[in-house]
């Protein structure tokens, strides 16, 4: 069977929205949220064959799934977002417990288990993290010993324990690492096993709708068939293989989260009588509240999907993208639903709209499969490596590129991502020469301004190539002005946060000097008809979201 | 048993609004569904199929985009495709679309029972089924709730003013399907979309079909739009305000005065 | 697409006019995009005569349209299984066929097909009506699409009438398009308006599936051919006493009308509540009664006040009502002595199945509903309140 195409995409989409629209109501979500329960039957309803099946996906052809591409799958995980963010997490954890087999499982270990969690419809769940092993994977204290028969090693007795696994309580088949004689290994551990337990599940602030559940080994044996690859040691390769691509649906998580904050604000906006017009008439609640967080949605769309055909092309690896995807789309979708409840006002604070509890779950984007700071820390290493390799140069040659972009399209921001690149050049290179990267607060803002760039690079270079990406509601002129708003705050932010850093840490460099080096004023002149432009866009949601 | 099904891709009608200073319809980013007179008339179909085994070509005209609505039907279950699609298309009224619509038909050669949803909610003419009937010229029986085919009859149950009536017709037939009120349109699973990948659809233009080119398009459409406009702003009434209790106060007034009681 | 020639200024009044959002001006310059479907709107806007549709390929073969004369009606007959009568919308069809015809100088007929259809000339004649096209037979006694239809092209065929209106009814839905069809002529469906100008009947009824409202022609091709609901004109008597000219045909139902028989009717039980397009009040609901709680007091209202509950489409699509209490474009049409809308905004579609009533009462929160521009009464408050404490304050 041939890959899925846009087509079948969108009628996947529209069947999920449609599954969400009769059987998901909103009161389902706040009585399950209000309790802090899992609504198993929802979940087992979507994995179902006849009714969706959405976890065949995951799952490759061969074996009986639909063999997703990253792009249906970030997708998947946007709209499943913008359903419940916690229905969307009890879905990603079968995705993400069932990567280690896809990444070093044998073919032999692939027909058997993915062919058990395709046809009998199996929760998974990721069991990775411990109370001193987060991201930081080198603490792991989960042993697996071997079992010795006949001088053969026939088996492992795995001890210890896990924390904060989604699914951790509802499972049925768990992926779960552990340090093995060899090194730190994959292991399948089903529920039941002997010496397996699971703790309460936890009471969180938000994705209630998930399970999440504390894991306990003590002495499991499990057979060595189901140590993923038959190889020890290969743990922490396989999980760091699919980093770029967990992290890239945790992105859409992000994205689909804030999206539906403030789509309700928005729509509550139109209606909202104030001071003898809709609230959604006025400048400053637009320009404050709304419209620039769908500037920010629709550069992580950009980025997203730009990313995730990158993927598709290599596969694995895009560490640093992915983790710009994330950081830049979760860190976006958790302000704009904060903003969401301030536009509705009182009414945002109150448990009868969706948006606290969009809230409350999004935070989570920004913490799980990497927080905000480790994945700044992730994206400036990426890059820092880049820009001392190359002598400077790495994002002095894309400035180029984004100065030939503008010579052929004025009307996209790319004079201003060209500046904003020379900026940052700029900026690394006097960390460099000042050795400004011992302030560990340097390398995480440094990481973050990295990220800015970059997101509004791809969004400007999608519109400059009229590219109007998958799933989004605007149209190319609309993009492009908001091309054009993302690409000079994302220069002037790169620009006054560079300066901030250096003189912050370096009193003795002239500022004269160093503002002109980042040609901060050639960046604050782009901003002329900025507001203008971002009227523009308001106009344009307006006219999209009216109810 | 040969069954065509003729559906078209429309505007989701719950989306579409209005620019409350033009008055004109604002369609942007507003997203495209299967009609859903179409989709119901498309499930009886597949019902048929499923007693009888049946094959069910469905048909549709329109831009290249509203191969969604294909791909939507052959994942429920029809077995073949086929898009009009061609710039001489453009401008059809509901004659011209029934007369290329018809013409396709002939090409497709065998059927039985032709099914169309009684309307489509973005025109409310409900004229393009019995269009293509008489340009086939075999018997339509419209605004129906239910239909079953067998061996070369079918049994429809039809709306008619103050009640309903049951109805035998010999095929080929046109029947066009109402909806029930609380219609929930059937989707397919992320596998049997998968699968519809594999389905065939053809795309046929105005040459493949045979179609005169004098009756397509604005060539084949008697009708023109002489001038559109927002409609009449009246004089307006009397406007009362005040609390719940006054206004209704000023209510069972006005009733009063306007003696609709005592 | 629409053709857009050298002497476009740029002024941008087709823009706003489109209702596809195809047009832009880019350059100084109007710009159709993809999306024109080339419906013609915007043709009669532009103040330059720029705009255009494409002229036919060929020039299509122009009948001439002079041969054309008369404002045909065709009387739909309704059987309740017990008796045959004249439906009543094919004398609002008749009123209105007078002013055409008067218009046009031109005579109004009226064209009945049944069984014993001589019963009805005495009742059809009081409405201006000239002549009168009979077909009776007992084959005829039952509808039946293709005796139907090959009967009434048969006349058209013979006696080349310019106009032919259609009740929007079942029938009239299910033969007028089979007729156009056949004849390659147009047809518009569900007319709210009918005019003649420059000899041409301007049929306008709301398009586009929204809030505006469209004047369509059919400038070549003859004849010109319309549905029009109940209730949307008023039946007015003009010639009590006279007796239009009955021209009798006899025309054989052809073989094929055998292939579909009915097997059974059944008509709905007569209902305790009014018809709502017969009853002199209606109370109709829409998204602003929030609930079943608030239908459950337009019910009160109307059975206090001797009328019927109706709904926008709206409040149906929400279940609050069932289909058959739509009132609107797409639901039934009333022409109410009273109608009170409680909670309806008033959309075009809406305000086109209500606005003949005599009185009309609007209560809504929104001081800019459109549903004000209609009403008598505009009551600025929410409908639910308003009509709870009215109910109390009439019970005392």
């Amino acid at each position: 069977m041939a890959k899925n195409d846009l087509t079948t995409r969108n009628l996947m989409l529209d069947s999920l929205r449609q599954y969400a629209k009769n059987r998901i109501s909103f009161n389902l979500i706040r009585e399950h949220d209000a309790k802090n329960e899992i609504p198993l039957d929802i979940l087992k309803e979507m994995y179902d064959h006849d009714v969706l099946g959405v976890h065949l996906l995951l799952i490759p052809e061969e074996y009986g799934g639909l063999g997703g591409q990253t792009t249906e799958i970030y997708r998947i995980c946007e709209q499943l977002a913008r359903i419940d963010l916690g229905i969307a997490t009890g879905v990603f954890a079968t995705f993400l417990g069932s990567d280690p087999i896809n990444v070093g499982g044998t073919p032999e270990q692939k027909a058997k288990w993915f062919q058990k969690i395709a046809h009998e419809n199996k929760l998974v769940a990721y069991g990775a993290t411990e109370a001193d092993a987060g991201s930081d994977l080198v603490s792991l204290r989960t042993r697996a010993e071997h079992v010795v028969k006949d001088g053969k090693v026939v088996g492992y007795k795995i001890t210890g324990s896990k924390m904060w696994i989604s699914n951790g309580g509802v499972a049925d088949i768990y992926t779960v690492l552990a340090l093995a004689p060899g090194g730190p290994s994959w292991f399948i551990v089903e529920k039941g096993t002997p010496g397996f337990t699971q703790d309460a599940h936890e009471d969180k602030h938000g994705i209630r709708l998930s399970n999440t559940a504390g894991l306990a080994f003590d002495e499991v044996y499990v057979p060595a068939e189901n140590l993923i690859g038959l190889k020890e040691g290969q743990g922490f390769l396989q999980a760091q293989a699919v980093f770029g691509y967990t992290r890239l649906m945790v992105a859409a998580f992000g994205l689909g989260g804030g999206e539906q904050a403030v789509e309700t604000a928005l729509e509550y906006a139109q209606q909202r009588i104030q001071a003898g017009g809709p609230l959604a008439q006025k400048q400053g609640f637009m320009l404050k509240l709304i419209t620039p967080h769908y500037v920010r949605f629709e550069a992580a769309r950009a980025y997203i999907d730009w990313t995730a055909k990158q993927l598709e092309v290599n596969n694995h690896g895009l560490a640093t993208e992915g983790a710009i995807a994330k950081l830049y789309a979760t860190e976006s979708g958790n302000k704009a639903a904060e903003d969401a409840i301030q536009a509705m006002g009182g009414f945002g604070y109150t448990k009868e709209f969706a948006v606290e509890k969009i809230k409350r779950d999004v935070k989570i984007t920004c913490i799980y499969e990497g927080t905000s700071e480790v994945l700044e820390m992730t994206i400036f290493r990426g890059r820092w490596q880049e820009h001392l390799k190359s002598r400077g140069q790495y994002y002095l040659s894309q400035a180029d590129e984004f100065d030939a972009i503008h010579a052929q399209n004025p009307d996209v921001g790319a004079d201003s991502v060209a500046l904003g690149f020379r900026a940052l050049a700029r900026v690394l290179e006097d960390c460099r020469v000042n050795k400004l990267t011992r302030h560990q607060y340097v390398t995480f803002m440094l990481g973050d301004l990295i990220s800015e760039m970059e997101v509004a690079a791809v969004f400007t270079r999608q519109c400059a190539n009229k590219l109007v990406t998958e799933g989004s509601r605007f149209d190319i002129a609309s993009l492009c002005t908001m091309a054009r708003v993302n690409a000079r705050q994302s220069a002037f932010k790169v620009a006054s946060e560079g300066l901030r850093l250096i003189l912050g840490t370096c009193p003795h460099i002239n500022t004269a000097e160093l503002s002109q080096a980042v040609n901060l004023v050639g960046i604050e002149d782009k901003m002329r008809g900025l507001i203008n432009d971002m009227d523009t866009v308001s106009a344009k949601l307006r006219e999209i979201f009216k109810k | 048993m040969n069954i065509i099904v003729c559906i078209k891709q429309v505007p989701d009608s719950t989306q579409v609004k209005v620019d409350p200073k033009t008055g004109t319809l604002i369609r942007a980013g507003v997203p495209s569904i299967l009609n859903p007179y179409d989709h119901f008339a498309l499930e009886k179909a597949l019902d048929i199929k499923a007693k009888t085994g049946a094959k069910v070509t469905v048909l549709s005209m329109g831009p290249n985009q509203a191969i969604a609505v294909l791909r939507l039907a052959l994942a429920l279950g029809a077995d073949e495709g086929i898009l009009l699609s061609d710039r001489a298309f453009a401008g059809s009224d509901t004659w011209a679309t029934s007369y290329a619509l018809a013409t396709a038909i002939r090409k497709i050669g065998q059927y039985d029972l032709i099914l169309c949803g009684q309307m489509a909610i973005d025109g409310d003419t409900a004229q393009t089924g019995p269009g293509i009937a008489k340009q086939l010229n075999i018997p339509q029986i419209t605004f129906c709730t239910h239909v079953d085919a067998s061996g070369n009859q079918v049994v429809v149950k039809k709306l008619i003013e103050g009640g309903k009536q049951v109805l035998q017709a010999d095929m080929p037939v046109l029947v066009t399907m109402t909806m029930p009120v609380d219609y929930a349109p059937k989707y397919p699973s992320f596998l049997a979309a998968h699968k519809a990948q594999d389905k065939q659809t053809y795309t046929w233009t105005a040459a493949d079909i045979g179609a005169d080119p004098q009756k397509l398009g604005l060539n084949g459409s008697p009708t023109r739009v002489d001038r559109i406009f927002p409609p009449p702003a009246r004089q307006k009434g009397e406007v009362l305000t005040g609390t719940a209790v006054e206004l209704a106060g000023k209510l069972v007034e006005i009733l009063k005065k306007e003696s609709f009681v005592k | 697409m629409i053709q857009i020639s050298q002497s476009c200024v740029g002024c941008g009044k087709c823009v706003s006019t489109c209702p596809f959002g195809a047009l832009s001006i880019v350059n100084r310059k109007a710009v159709a995009s993809a999306a024109c479907t080339m419906c013609g709107a915007c043709v009669s806007v532009c103040p330059m005569k720029a705009l255009s549709l494409p002229a036919s390929a060929a020039g299509a073969v122009k009948k001439d349209l002079s041969a054309y004369k008369g404002v045909w009606v065709f009387i739909e007959i309704s059987d309740d299984g017990r008796t045959q009568k004249v439906r009543p919308v094919g004398f609002e069809l008749l009123s209105k066929g007078r002013e055409l015809a008067d218009q046009l100088n031109e005579e109004l007929c009226a064209v009945v097909i049944g069984d014993n259809v001589q019963n009805y000339v005495a009742e059809l004649s009081q409405y201006g009506t000239d002549k009168i096209y009979a077909v009776s037979a007992p084959e005829y006694h039952t509808y039946n699409t293709l005796a139907y239809a090959n009967a009434l092209v048969t006349l058209i065929k013979k006696y080349n009438p310019s106009v032919v209106l259609f009740p929007s009814t079942y029938i009239g839905r299910d033969l007028s398009p089979r007729i156009s069809s056949e004849l390659f002529v147009g047809l518009t469906a569900d007319c709210t308006g009918l005019s003649i100008k420059e000899g041409n009947l301007i049929q306008t009824r709301p398009a586009f599936g929204g809030n505006i409202m469209a004047d369509i022609k059919c400038p070549d091709y003859r004849p010109q051919m319309a549905t029009v609901r109940p209730n949307v004109f008023k039946k007015v008597v003009t010639t009590a006493g006279r007796m239009a000219q009955l021209v009798s045909e006899t025309i054989p139902v052809p073989v094929e009308a055998g292939k579909v028989r009915v097997i059974e009717t059944q008509m709905d039980p007569v209902s305790s509540d009014q018809p709502l397009d017969e009853a002199p009040v209606v109370i109709a609901g829409g998204r602003g009664m929030k609930d079943q709680e608030g239908f459950a007091l337009l019910q009160k209202l109307a059975t206090t006040l001797g009328g019927a509950v109706g709904a926008s489409r709206a409040a149906v699509d929400m279940g609050f009502q069932p289909k058959e209490k739509q009132i609107g474009q797409s639901g039934v049409t009333v022409a109410s002595k009273l109608y009170i809308a409680c909670g309806i905004s008033g959309a075009v579609q809406h305000i086109v199945g209500m606005e003949h009533s005599d009185v009309i009462i609007g209560i809504n929160k929104d001081a800019n509903a459109p549903i004000f521009n209609v009403c008598k009464y505009a009551i600025v408050g929410d409908a639910k309140q308003v009509l709870a404490k009215a109910l109390e304050q009439l019970k005392k």
